[in-house]
């Protein structure tokens, strides 16, 4: 694929700014066909219409007339074809992915909004811990964000779970896009007892249901890139792939003497905690709702984060996202890096031949901005697994200790201790991750020797390390998935 | 992108004029096995290149077209020939050795 342009013969049809409304009667199979008739005695023509919001002059036209390579609006980045000034929310722009990607689109010329509750920053005080990595207000970070890179982000603090305001706000704001962050992340978190699985399930899956009847009601033609998780999918015994959400055309379902074709249905899902099984909740809510309303949602199985680097974070400290290394809120190969430096050795959960898919943050922030470059069309539900690569936790311990060793003159061990968690320890993996790379023409930048290296660089610094270090009795696991709070005890210590 | 796309203005040179058989996909972009065919219908198109034409009709977009036949649900594969339908619909997301076997049938009875 030619770099960057894969969205070259996309036309009108999926672009967010053309204006459908009462020109088009979706699901020919079943629905009224008044509306549609009526027009198309108007106007005459069998074929449909559509007006662009962004170019008016052009009046009534066929959408698939004009491809995005054609179209004045739609400018050559890095990444593809962008629309000039594209309007994208972020939904979370507080947090760590968050903010990073603020700060990524509004350089590349994207007018950026966003809402955020300040729920996380809660959830962790509530913990008693901090992000290591020092943040400024959101106040602070706007104003840096203006002085240091010349742009300006448009917040809003809200709750998406609040309907209304944000019905409101999308009708002000007519984003193009958005990215839905606002979702607590964490599976501990949602494993400590009744009141936090509840929290996290009632706040992220009723926090996409608001989303979806907000994006309905305001800006039906808007792309929603949803977050969801690997984890939602678990990983099967039978090491059977880990398809992109559905089956392919040619899986066919084999039983007794007959055959059924299973392409396209929805892949089974086998979440691993309370907050995974709100991730899967999310995915049937959106794929309903681009059923019925023909909402058009890429919804991202995002592997593991790790990292604190892209030029936007790094060019200013009001400027860096947060990092977390507790028990509950840290990911992690970033816990890793912070343990090696205040010499706990790296910590691996039961026999840790767990297998995990794995991707940089600045290789996240590529991928979503190639898929906002590429909405889905009318109605389309899509599905990408977004990771670079795949690895057994045990292999990344190594690797962590081996440039902490090397690099960095650090004394690492490694250690094996109870799972707390319920997870197969020893299993196949096989997940299909093409779809980035071959449709929307991801490129993988970063790997995991340079970003360890950025981590341990940042972390450190002497104020830093001393947050870590003030934290450093939270961790090692207390929170159990059998509901018991205790310390996990060592198995195993590796040199 | 092999598979020819089709719209109210070429449906009748492409899908009823020709002597050979053509592969018609009437599809949806809110349907996810329709989207899950797209891939194997390029393959398809070809394998099959100067012998058929694989072809596909957005549903939503070309509505009078698709009504003029028994779609009753999508995908629905037809094979054309000589403006006649010659084999369908086949419903739902078809695999790639059973669309290869409907194509063939097709092609045997070429002459
Ligand atoms: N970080 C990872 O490794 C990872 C991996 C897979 C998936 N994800 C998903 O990506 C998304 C972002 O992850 P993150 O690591 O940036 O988490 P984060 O907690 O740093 O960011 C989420 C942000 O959303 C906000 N938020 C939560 N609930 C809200 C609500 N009801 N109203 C308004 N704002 C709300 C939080 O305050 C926070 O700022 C999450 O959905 C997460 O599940 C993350």
């Amino acid at each position: 694929m030619k770099k960057g342009m894969h969205n070259k013969d996309c036309t009108c049809w999926s672009c967010p700014a053309i204006n459908l409304a009462g020109k088009v009667d979706f699901r020919a199979c079943g629905q009224s066909v008044e509306q549609i008739k009526k027009f198309q005695d108007e106007k005459g023509g069998g074929h449909i219409m559509a007006e662009c919001r962004r170019r008016p002059e052009l009046g009534l036209y066929d959408p698939m007339a004009i491809t995005f390579q054609e179209c004045p609006e739609w400018q050559d980045t890095e990444y593809g074809y962008l629309l000039k000034n594209m309007r994208v929310m972020i939904l979370g722009i507080d947090g760590y992915l968050g903010w990073t990607l603020a700060l990524w689109l509004g350089k590349l010329g994207c007018k950026v909004s966003g809402i955020d509750n300040y729920s996380r920053r809660n959830w962790v005080k509530e913990r008693g811990t901090h992000t290591v990595v020092p943040i400024a207000r959101m106040t602070e970070r706007l104003h840096a964000a203006k002085e240091v890179l010349g742009i300006d982000i448009y917040f809003r603090e809200l709750d998406v779970l609040d309907k209304v305001a944000l019905t409101e706000f999308l009708k002000e704001v007519k984003p193009e896009a958005i990215v839905h962050y606002a979702e607590c992340p964490s599976a501990p978190y949602s494993m400590i007892d009744f009141e936090h699985a509840k929290n996290v399930q009632s706040n992220n899956v009723i926090g996409t249901l608001s989303t979806l009847f907000a994006i309905h009601e305001a800006v039906p033609e808007s792309t929603l890139i949803k977050l969801g998780t690997m984890g939602e999918y678990g990983a099967p015994l039978t090491g059977r792939p880990l398809f992109e959400g559905f089956f392919p055309a040619d899986a066919v379902l084999k039983w007794q003497d007959k055959e059924w074709s299973l392409g396209g249905e929805l892949t089974p899902r086998d979440p691993v905690s309370f907050y995974h099984i709100s991730k899967v909740q999310d995915t049937f809510n959106v794929y309903e709702a681009c059923k019925y309303w023909w909402l058009r949602s890429y919804d991202v199985m995002q592997g593991v984060i790790y990292g604190v680097h892209t030029d936007e974070v790094a060019a200013d400290p009001r400027l860096r996202t947060r990092f977390d290394i507790d028990e509950w809120f840290g990911t992690i190969i970033n816990r890793f890096v912070a343990q090696a430096i205040v010499g706990i050795p790296l910590t691996l959960y039961g026999a840790g031949e767990q297998i995990r898919g794995f991707i940089a943050l600045e290789d996240a922030m590529q991928c979503i901005t190639r898929l906002i470059a590429k909405p889905p069309e009318p109605g389309q539900y899509g599905v990408v697994n977004q990771m670079s690569g795949y690895y057994k936790l045990r292999e990344l311990a190594e690797t962590v200790a081996a440039i902490g060793k090397k690099s960095f003159g650090l004394d690492v061990q490694i250690q094996r201790v109870e799972n707390p968690r319920v997870e197969s320890e020893r299993h196949p993996f096989n997940p299909i991750f093409s779809k980035l790379p071959d449709e929307f023409g991801f490129v993988q930048k970063d790997n995991i020797e340079q970003e360890v290296s950025r981590m341990f660089s940042l972390l450190l610094q002497p104020n830093i390390k001393s947050r870590i270090e003030e934290k450093r009795h939270l961790i090692l696991p207390k929170t159990w998935w059998s509901g018991q709070k205790k310390e996990v005890e060592r198995i195993e210590l590796y040199k | 992108m092999n598979i020819k796309i089709l719209n109210d203005y070429n449906f009748e040179k492409e899908v009823l004029q020709p002597k050979t058989p053509v592969l018609v996909e009437f599809w949806a972009s809110w349907c996810p096995p329709c989207k899950m065919m797209e891939p194997l219908l390029d393959e398809l198109a070809k394998e099959f290149a100067g012998r058929v034409l694989v072809a596909k009709l957005n549903v939503d977009q070309y509505r009078d077209l698709a009504a003029a036949y028994p779609v009753m649900g999508v995908p629905s594969f037809f094979i054309f020939k000589l403006g006649k339908i010659v084999s369908g619909p086949h419903i739902g997301a078809q695999s790639k050795t059973r669309l290869q076997k409907i194509i063939e049938e097709q092609m045997d009875r070429v002459g």
